[in-house]
């Protein structure tokens, strides 16, 4: 790599590392109070701190796997509705206004009755996960299926493709990429929910950890919980992206075309 | 770019299939008003014949082939394709599109073995051995996208040939090509077609591309047969020879004759009787709205081929009509 590509790589970092730097001089001069923002060391430390605890895996396994649950179990009916009311009209008919309307309530807005429903364990951040991501993948779905392009359906037909095997060949991998826009875009509102879920009301979790600290006024734990939430977050959407581009590695998109 | 292609090919070469079209109509409603695309079409087409059909946009050429291939239903009439009736699809007959459709997401290889069933090995040794026929065997692992325009038609040639269908529909399977890529697939096509034997039913607007493939050029007219023109040339043929060039200004011709005249001065009719002279002959046509006698050139009556049973285009220039004193029809100058 000759020095101006990497300096082409590295400039986008220039800011967020000169910012960091001033914070940390901010902060060690003593123009910053600890109790509004704490050193970004003291985030780094108190990071290994609790690593080594082994407390910081509990709280990030416990709000992954609320998350993955929601996801799937949400995610999962989105995609099974969405086919269903995609493929087939009479299923439409006796669904799609239903889900239209429920769509139009805030999942957020659900947390009160949720409580009383389902108190204040898993199954009420499952829930309000789930409900939150299923439109999105319904949507999605539901769309992809209508728009696959009816002239590779009829030349299918032609080609003596029927029922299951014209679904598998052309119909799935025809609404493939309106399916992923919307599993990205239910990856987002996954945390979003997940992260006023845990804040609210949890007993472990990166959010209990959060509000937790906030009673100690241990600022640095809670803006560790912070930039946590940011980086489950980006991975999620950088796996979703590598599936994207593994699953419609055919589009001349990804092929540079 | 030159296609190669092997020598020793379709083993199992299967017969063609003829295809026997009795009175067909179909029309559509569009707004509450019916439109008529074809109107009771009589039209045989022999076992191993090329067939090409012409025709302006609109005028219900792409309609038949839907029919024939069992992809639309006939209003009226039927089709029987070796006295089998037609009844939407048939394993014998494949089609291939004005676009490729190529799935996307299948490698080239999976588009050509799409719809057959068995062993993964031997469907991929059948869909290598189609692709080497077009001369795309080392492409047959990319992804669709990465073929050219030519490419991708000849892949979906691919697809078609091993079905080994007995009659193979061309729906202006050439029209998005450039010029040079076209009177190479043209070639490609002709070879194939004499290799394998089927029928084939290409409908193009290219006349030059008609002319170059096919035994017989129909030219169709508001839904009917308007010309049956039998091509007599050496196959396989060249661009420009003096013999291709009268066959393409001949079809071309009619084409653009009936596009130029005038609508309400033209009556569609069945020619009644001939009454041959040494240099004017009177050609006596019968019409929805009468008897038409028209007094044309002895020798344009051979060269047109016209005969009694024959159904012509009746015209006449509103300036030129004259009126005959005594006869019982009027006499009008036809160009037929």
């Amino acid at each position: 790599m000759s020095l101006t590509r990497i300096k082409t790589a590295l400039l986008p970092w220039a800011v967020p590392v000169i910012a960091i730097i001033v914070w940390e001089v901010a902060a060690l001069a003593g123009w910053l109070s600890t109790r509004v923002l704490p050193e970004p060391w003291a985030v780094l430390k108190a990071a290994w701190g609790l690593a080594l605890t082994g407390e910081l895996w509990q709280h990030v396994k416990v709000s992954a796997y609320r998350a993955l649950a929601g996801f799937a179990i949400g995610g999962g009916l989105g995609l099974f509705f969405g086919l269903l009311t995609g493929s087939f009209r009479k299923a439409e008919i006796a669904l799609d206004t239903t889900f239209q309307m429920v769509r139009n309530i805030p999942p957020l807005a659900m947390i009160p009755l949720v409580i009383l429903w389902f108190g204040i364990d898993e199954t009420a951040k499952t829930f309000l996960i789930a409900f939150g991501v299923f439109f999105a993948v319904y949507i999605n779905t539901f769309h992809g299926i209508r728009s696959v392009d009816p002239a590779l359906i009829e030349m299918g037909r032609s080609y003596g493709l029927s029922g299951w095997r014209l679904y598998r060949d052309i119909i799935l991998p025809g609404a493939l990429s309106s399916i992923l826009v919307g599993v990205r875009y239910a990856l987002g509102l996954m945390w979003v929910i997940l992260i006023v879920a845990e804040t609210i009301a949890a007993q472990a979790g990166i959010g209990y950890m959060t509000m937790n600290a906030r009673e100690f006024l241990m600022t640095d734990i809670v803006l560790l919980g912070i930039l946590l939430y940011a980086l489950l977050g980006k991975l999620a959407d950088v796996l979703a992206r590598a599936l994207e581009r593994w699953l419609l590695r055919w589009n001349a998109a990804y092929l540079g075309v | 770019m030159k296609i190669d292609i092997p020598a020793v090919l379709a083993p199992h070469t299967r017969p063609g299939l003829s295809a026997d079209i009795r009175g067909l109509a179909r029309s559509f409603t569009v707004n509450g008003n019916e439109r008529q695309v074809l109107a009771d079409l009589d039209l045989h087409i022999p076992a191993g014949e090329f067939v090409a059909i012409v025709g302006r946009s609109g005028c219900g050429k792409s309609t038949l082939l839907r029919l024939l291939a069992g992809l639309d239903q006939a209003t009226r009439g039927g089709i029987t394709l070796d006295g089998q009736k037609q009844n939407g699809g048939s394993e014998d007959l494949r089609l291939m599109f004005q676009d490729a459709r190529l799935l996307p997401w299948k490698s080239v290889l999976d588009n050509v073995t799409l719809g057959l069933r068995g062993d993964r090995k031997q469907l991929h040794e059948r869909g290598l051995e189609a692709l080497s026929q077009v001369g795309l065997a080392d492409r047959a692992a990319e992804w669709p996208a990465r073929l050219s325009g030519g490419q991708k038609q000849r892949v979906a040639l691919a697809r078609a040939l091993i079905h080994r269908p007995r009659l193979l529909l061309l729906d202006e399977p050439l029209g998005a090509l450039d010029a040079l890529t076209r009177i190479e697939m043209q070639a490609l096509i002709e070879q194939i077609w004499r290799q394998h034997q089927f029928t084939a039913v290409l409908v193009t607007h290219d006349v030059g591309e008609a002319v170059a493939l096919a035994d017989r050029v129909l030219l169709i007219e508001n839904g009917r047969i308007t010309l049956d023109q039998t091509i007599v040339l050496q196959r396989p043929r060249e661009h420009g020879t003096p013999d291709f060039a009268n066959f393409e200004h001949h079809i071309l011709k009619r084409l653009t004759t009936v596009e130029a005249i005038n609508a309400r001065n033209q009556h569609r009719g069945k020619i009644v009787d001939i009454v041959y002279g040494d240099v004017i002959s009177e050609v006596r046509v019968e019409t929805p709205t009468g008897v038409v006698i028209a007094a044309v050139s002895t020798r344009e009556v051979q060269e047109q081929a016209l005969s009694t049973g024959a159904e012509v285009l009746t015209h006449f220039k509103s300036t030129e009509v004259m009126l005959a004193t005594a006869a019982e029809e009027a006499r009008q100058r036809v160009s037929a």
